[in-house]
């Protein structure tokens, strides 16, 4: 049995791509199953979804704690101890991750496995597809070569799962196109089953609850909210342009997360450590002082405490 | 003519904060957009009554988004929460344990599948009670926290996961979005408003004017979302502008029962607005369902031509 775990942030299509990889092993004549994580998934919060296949009937169910290969959508995720990528992987679990560093510049601070994968996936998205989301068929491509999958069945697997959300014809035709040559772009790995050691994953703390007889999760903190950091969910930040600025308040006003003060001088400053990215400030602002800039991985981009 | 008092221009939105960020609601929420606006007004002596919903994550242990209080009920319980509530806190005050000036406001959050569906008979039982509490269902049209089912605020011909394009029914959801402004208002609560957040000071203005009422101020706020209506999470504003522009989502409210339209569109053809949106792609590609459309422009216009002919 292979099993592949895929981490990426809700919107990116990391449960599409699970399901894309899943029906893909299906059509080529395995037992497949996979399914994502339910729970409050949320567009730009880390989600996983999990994918099982192999010539025999497949007994183990839930999610996957000891993968052969991970697929990561978003590289900030490595660093969010919330996401857990690297729970259980061993030495030799193959890691792709997308993102246009090289696997050395991520090991730089990061403890990773021995066969560490790295394409930009995202900007290849940008540029063929002019999206700024949903990679799924993309990485499904990826996932499906790096077990060894052949294209054919892939080709199928995206079709059908692209219909079934309602994508249009020509729309699948173009992420078909684009999802060929991120298949193309890796080899497919050796996978080295069982034993090894274990990687650390970045700890993470669960909150030990009191029993009912003492009370419920009761928060008595106010507006701690804060305390969470939400910038890691944006792809595009919104980038003040000097001088073009009018004062005119729509952007403090239409952000939903409130993320956008107004200065003495009535401009805005945007809470980076908070902003989401989703960009309504920039569609709104009537003289285009705000735009998107995608987010640079390293230098001055978010990172996780 | 209805005119706006407290709230004429865009500068005097207040700046002040009420719900903070950090919370895992989704980029381009519009129902927190809404909630945020609202809160500038009811500031933070507030307990929130909150329906299981996608507002569950906005005070998820152990983070909370709000400086005032917030209690969680079940999606069907939430109107009955904010009696409990009301009730302590006015025992609490009549036994002088509580000083008057530190009463606080009750406010329920409740999605569409709370107040449309699981909440209606507890909601039906406050206003009947007349209990004094704000409700402000953020109206995403669907249950959005678990994947987008139908609900019964779902528009005809929206896809949702549970009424995809069948044989059946290929223009997807087949029934009617149910109105449950008529239905709070045939129980004549004092105030009832639909807002969007496109238009700010229509919303202020809304929760301003409440504040005067004691009894049941019911507050329907357009969500516009980008997860489960599938656009992208910037044109969370321009969704909104389209649903009002069309005549789709009315912006009025009712006194006591009296209906007055506080904006009147010039109505757009609902094709704008629909065109916007994933899950009404099924209407234009591959092949366009012209009678789904002209059925839905046809009861926008029937409504409008009501209010027309009421207003004359």
């Amino acid at each position: 049995m292979v099993a592949v775990r895929f981490h990426g942030r809700g919107g990116q299509g990391a449960k599409t791509a699970s399901r894309i990889l899943g029906t893909a092993a299906f059509l080529s004549g395995y037992v497949a199953q996979d399914s994502p994580i339910y729970g409050a998934e949320r567009r730009g919060a880390p989600v996983a979804a999990f994918t099982r296949f192999g010539r025999e009937p497949i007994r183990e169910r839930g999610a996957i704690t000891h993968p052969d290969v991970v697929v990561v959508a978003d590289a900030s995720l490595l660093e969010d101890p919330g996401a857990r990528v690297l729970e259980g992987a061993r030495a030799q679990t193959v890691l792709f991750v997308n993102s246009s560093l090289s696997p050395d510049a991520l090991r730089a601070h990061l403890s990773l496995p021995e066969q560490v994968m790295t394409r930009d996936v995202t900007g290849i998205a940008l540029q063929q597809l002019g999206q700024r989301e949903a990679i799924s068929a993309l990485l499904g491509a990826v996932a499906a070569r790096l077990v060894g999958l052949e294209w054919e069945p892939v080709r199928q697997a995206i079709t059908r799962e692209l219909e079934d959300l309602a994508v249009a014809p020509p729309v699948i035709e173009k992420n078909l196109t684009v999802a060929k040559q991120c298949y193309d772009s890796v080899e497919p790995t050796g996978l080295h089953k069982g034993g090894g050691q274990v990687i650390s994953a970045a700890a993470l703390h669960n909150p030990i609850y009191e029993p009912p007889t003492k009370g419920t999760a009761r928060i008595s903190a106010a507006g701690n909210s804060v305390l969470r950091e939400t910038g890691g969910w944006r792809t595009f930040r919104p980038v003040l342009v000097a001088g073009k600025c009018n004062g005119c308040w729509l952007c403090f006003v239409y952000c939903p997360d409130g993320v956008i003060a107004m200065n003495q001088d009535d401009r805005p400053v945007v809470d980076y450590a908070h902003c989401k990215g989703c960009q309504i400030c920039v569609h709104e602002c009537p003289t285009h002082a705000l735009v998107a800039e995608r987010e640079q991985e390293g230098g001055e981009a978010w990172t996780a405490k | 003519m209805w005119q706006r008092e407290t709230f004429k221009k865009i500068k005097q939105i207040p700046r002040e904060e009420h719900v903070l960020p950090g919370t895992a609601l989704c980029a381009g929420c519009g129902g927190l957009e809404a909630l945020r606006l609202a809160a500038k007004v009811l500031g933070d002596h507030v307990v929130y009554v909150n329906a299981a919903g996608c507002f569950t994550m906005l005070a998820a242990y152990p983070y909370t988004s709000f400086k005032g209080s917030w209690l969680y009920t079940t999606m069907g319980s939430a109107p009955a929460g904010a009696q409990g509530v009301r009730d302590a806190l006015d025992v609490l005050i009549a036994k002088g344990k509580l000083p008057k000036s530190e009463d606080v406001k009750v406010v329920v959050l409740g999605g569409d599948g709370s107040t449309y569906d699981m909440a209606l008979s507890s909601t039906s039982g406050a206003l009947h009670r007349k209990l004094d509490f704000y409700y402000i269902c953020y109206d995403n049209e669907a249950y959005g926290n678990t994947g987008m089912q139908l609900s019964p605020a779902t528009p005809y011909a929206a896809r949702t996961a549970t009424s995809p394009c069948s044989v059946q029914h290929p223009a997807a959801t087949a029934q009617e979005k149910k109105n449950i402004f008529e239905i709070w208002r045939a129980h004549r609560p004092p105030y009832i408003a639909t807002v969007a957040p496109r238009y700010p000071l229509d919303l202020e203005e809304k929760f301003a004017r409440a504040a005067a009422f004691t009894g049941p101020k019911m507050f329907l706020a357009l969500s516009a979302c980008p997860t489960g209506w599938v656009y992208d999470p910037g044109e969370t504003p321009e969704v909104a502008k389209l649903a009002v522009e069309t005549g789709l989502w009315p912006l009025k409210e009712a006194i006591n029962g009296v209906v007055t339209h506080t904006y009147i569109p010039k109505r757009k053809p609902v094709e704008a607005y629909l065109k916007l949106q994933g899950r009404f792609r099924h209407l234009f590609e591959p092949t366009v369902h012209t009678d789904a459309i002209r059925h839905i422009q046809e009861r926008v216009d029937a409504y409008w031509q009501q209010v027309t002919k009421e207003q004359a």
